[in-house]
């Protein structure tokens, strides 16, 4: 049986009086992925923080592979994270930056050393090692956060949109990076707004919607779970987000403007 | 676009420049993205800033243009024989005062301005480029309006009012002009040398990490030169009036120098009866030469500044990576290492880690002064390096908030944080100890009182740093708090640095009693209370995190 790499339970995170995850729960074993969707301001990203632990809960548990979040250097050695927004230690160059992420995560040197060249020659970044972060464009900052997430080998991999401004290749690479980390037995928790991707990538799926889950199970399962949508993720998608009614209107009116 | 139109267009791009120098980049992703409420307080709270530190650059011209008049125009000092001089040393000095404050003021800002994407932005509209230029340009100005007025108007006026000398005010006047302009013209071109060396400078080699240190302490010049001209105002007007006097061949120099041409100018203007023409015709040949400048630094800074955004502001650094190797160290050395750097390329980082040692170099000056460096001067000079060490701690942490949310996902133990932190402190606090007990080795002063109290304190310095982080790094990671944010919070920081100020003057206020009361046992009181804070902060601190 596989082991339970996130088990979250009635989580709750409000800002002030905002509540913007409202009493969630979900798990995610190893060798799964899950995918996390939502309109804008759905509360994904809030959920990823407090996985994270950059983000505290006002309420509910969240373990990774049963260490309690609040076991933060337990916890977090065990996670790679590409946050939504690429904020870096942006006057560092990428090698300093993965020196100090390697510092602080114990690698060892030669080990470290053997991944970054691989993943630079992937991802293309060796020429940018010594530029500092601020000069690099959204897409290699992208490069040097997914870099440094894979660095220490997780069990778990947590990306919050992480194909915004990757090319072509790089976004082909990075997916073909996490379905061979599910492989080796990891887990991955993906945010993303590209229906497509998660289509194709997730073994599992959850819809949040102004806080809520409001659909989880397989992409087959949604699609049995709402009768009428055509089929793609993006029509369940919209389904269950109630965000399908009206829309047709929409466009008409726009159409005719 | 009409003026009307471009001048409002420029007061909302100056509204986003002030909330981007200030907040967005300090407070990384941690501003507190869904409370509406709060985004509109922290916008508020950046244009507040901006006003504040605007008011408070005007306040100080004001203050000096007043100083500076009431002295020269009272001269009661002995020592102040030549009138002339003491008009031309006080208006060099205020010149001088106005080009440091206006270019210190702005620099954060301007800094900001250069390498925004603002005229990406605003090209995107239907503005022509002329317009949009125009608009950063007002923009610009902005960011110095209030200094700048108070500057042309603080000393003539209160010159005028003692002197009643017009042709004098004028003199002034036109010398302010210049000097505002030069100051313009410096804070753009620091900015641009900000994003082109510092901000855009790679590379890996010792040489580009020397350059670029190198170029970080030019960038910083003219904050220390501020330090330096405020503290020793009165002193630099006492020296100059003495040298001018002992060494007359100087003043033919001088006329050649900005600012002092100008204050030569000012002073005959004021004084035509004692008007030394070989010097009054030296100095305007030479004001001709800086009014030059000054029209083709104005000519530079209206193109350099209406091609913000038009062109990449920070330079992509090109060199040939051979490879991707990388050395991973200890947690807290890893932390201290990454400091330094971050350090290296943030000039207002940069800034506070080397005030304690350029403040040590300052106060050092004065050691030739002393009578004798006994317990009371040591004492003394300690409780100044302390205030200043302890504000080191919460800049240290502070860095981290421009990463905040990744720093935060990383498996970092706090009491690693708070080591790696207090740790540098030490080290910038014992390099400040070192140097002072060189000067004072040079300059045949007891040093011994220096070195031992110093090297006894560093022990309460820990202590008090352990503190500050302590409190800020609960804040950080319970609260959610940005810490860099922090400079914005005022009642915050005091709440954090007094404590640790407390704690830092706690063994040396002691020693003070004790030396007045029992002055064999001060050196015991001393050591008895700093290893004891000492060991009470690191069993907490240690235990806890």
């Amino acid at each position: 049986m596989p082991d339970l790499a996130v088990n979250v339970e009635n989580l709750v995170v409000a800002y002030g009086s905002f509540v913007a995850v409202n009493s969630i729960s979900f798990n995610v074993k190893s060798g799964e992925i899950y995918g996390l969707l939502g309109p804008n301001g759905a509360g994904k990203t809030s959920t990823i923080k407090v996985l994270v632990g950059v983000l505290e809960p006002r309420s509910g548990t969240v373990q990774i592979f049963s260490n309690p979040i609040s076991d933060e250097v337990a916890a977090k050695s065990q996670i790679g994270y590409v946050p939504e927004e690429v904020v870096l230690l942006d006057s560092l160059t990428p090698r300093e930056f993965f020196e100090f992420v390697a510092s602080i995560r114990r690698l060892d040197a030669n080990s470290a050393n053997s991944k970054l060249e691989k993943f630079a020659s992937a991802f293309e970044l060796k020429q940018y090692f010594d530029t500092p972060i601020a000069a690099l464009s959204m897409g290699n900052k992208q490069k040097v956060a997914i870099i440094a997430a894979l660095l220490h080998e997780p069990r778990l991999l947590i990306l919050d949109e992480p194909l915004v401004g990757l090319d072509a290749r790089s976004s082909k690479i990075l997916k073909e990076l996490i379905s061979f980390h599910v492989k080796k037995g990891g887990a991955v928790i993906f945010s993303t707004h590209i229906m497509e991707v998660a289509e194709k990538l997730c073994t599992k799926v959850a819809i949040i919607n102004n806080g809520k889950i409001v659909s989880e199970g397989t992409v087959e399962e949604l699609r049995n779970l709402v009768k009428s949508a055509e089929g793609s993720l993006e029509d369940i998608f919209l389904k269950v987000t109630q965000q399908e009614a009206g829309m047709q209107e929409i466009i008409k009116a726009l159409e005719e403007e | 676009m009409n003026f009307s139109e471009l001048w409002r267009l420029s007061g909302i791009i100056y509204k986003e420049i002030s909330f981007q120098s200030i907040f967005s980049l300090r407070a990384g992703s941690m501003l507190p993205h869904r409370a509406e409420t709060d985004i509109k307080k922290l916008v508020s709270n950046a244009q507040i800033n901006t006003l504040i530190s605007k008011m408070l650059t005007a306040i100080f011209l004001g203050a000096f243009g007043f100083m500076i008049s009431l002295s020269i125009m009272t001269p009661t000092t002995p020592s102040y024989s030549s009138r002339e001089l003491l008009i031309a040393g006080g208006v060099s000095a205020y010149l001088a005062i106005v080009l440091f404050l206006i270019t210190i003021m702005g620099l954060q800002v301007s800094t900001t301005l250069i390498s925004s994407k603002i005229a990406e932005t605003l090209s995107a509209y239907p503005l022509t480029k002329n317009d949009v230029s125009k608009a950063i340009l007002l923009c610009f100005l902005r960011i110095f309006d209030v200094p700048l007025i108070t500057a042309l108007i603080m000393l003539p006026l209160v010159y005028y009012i003692a002197s009643g000398s017009l042709t004098g005010v004028f003199a002034i006047l036109f010398a302010v002009c210049i000097t505002e302009i030069f100051a313009l013209a410096l804070t753009i071109g620091l900015a641009k040398f900000f994003n082109t060396k510092i901000a855009g400078g790679g590379g890996r080699s010792k040489w580009k990490t020397f350059l670029r240190f190198f170029y970080m302490l030019v960038w910083i010049l003219p904050s220390f030169g501020i330090y330096f001209v405020m503290n020793f105002a009165l002193e630099i007007l006492e020296s100059f009036a003495s040298l001018t006097q002992t060494f007359s061949a100087l003043l033919q120099i001088l006329a050649l120098l900005y600012p002092f041409c100008f204050g030569f100018i000012a002073a005959f203007a004021a004084l035509p009866q004692k008007t030394d023409y070989s010097l009054l015709t030296l100095s305007l040949a030479s004001s001709l030469a800086y009014l030059a400048i000054a029209t083709h630094s104005i000519k530079w800074l209206t193109k350099t500044v209406r091609k913000i955004g038009l062109t990449k502001a920070t330079s992509t650094f090109k060199e040939e990576v051979k490879d991707t190797l990388i050395k991973p160290q200890p947690s807290w050395l890893g932390i201290i290492r990454k400091d330094l750097r971050a350090a290296s390329r943030s000039p207002s980082y940069a800034s506070i880690l080397l005030l304690p040692v350029i403040q040590t170099v300052i106060l050092a000056m004065s050691f030739s002064s002393f009578n004798d460096a006994g317990v009371n001067s040591a004492l003394g000079i300690l409780i100044g390096l302390s205030i200043t060490i302890l504000l080191l701690p919460i800049t240290m942490l502070s860095i981290e908030g421009i990463a905040s949310s990744y720093t935060r996902s990383l498996p970092l133990k706090r009491k690693t944080l708070i080591t790696a932190k207090t740790l540098l402190t030490i080290i910038m606090y014992a390099i400040s100890i070192a140097i002072l007990s060189t000067i004072a080795l040079l300059l045949q002063q007891d040093f011994t009182f220096i070195t031992l109290y110093g090297i006894i304190h560093a022990f309460s310095i820990a202590a008090a740093s352990m503190l500050e982080l302590t409190i800020l790094a609960n804040k950080f990671w319970k609260e959610g708090f940005a810490v860099g944010n922090i400079y914005a919070r005022l009642s915050t920081y005091l709440t954090i640095l007094i404590p640790g100020v407390i704690l830092a003057m706690t063994p040396i206020t002691a020693a003070i009693t004790a030396y007045i009361i029992a002055k064999h046992l001060t050196l015991a009181m001393f050591i008895g209370i700093a290893l004891s804070e000492f060991a009470l902060t690191a069993f907490f601190t240690l235990r806890k995190n």
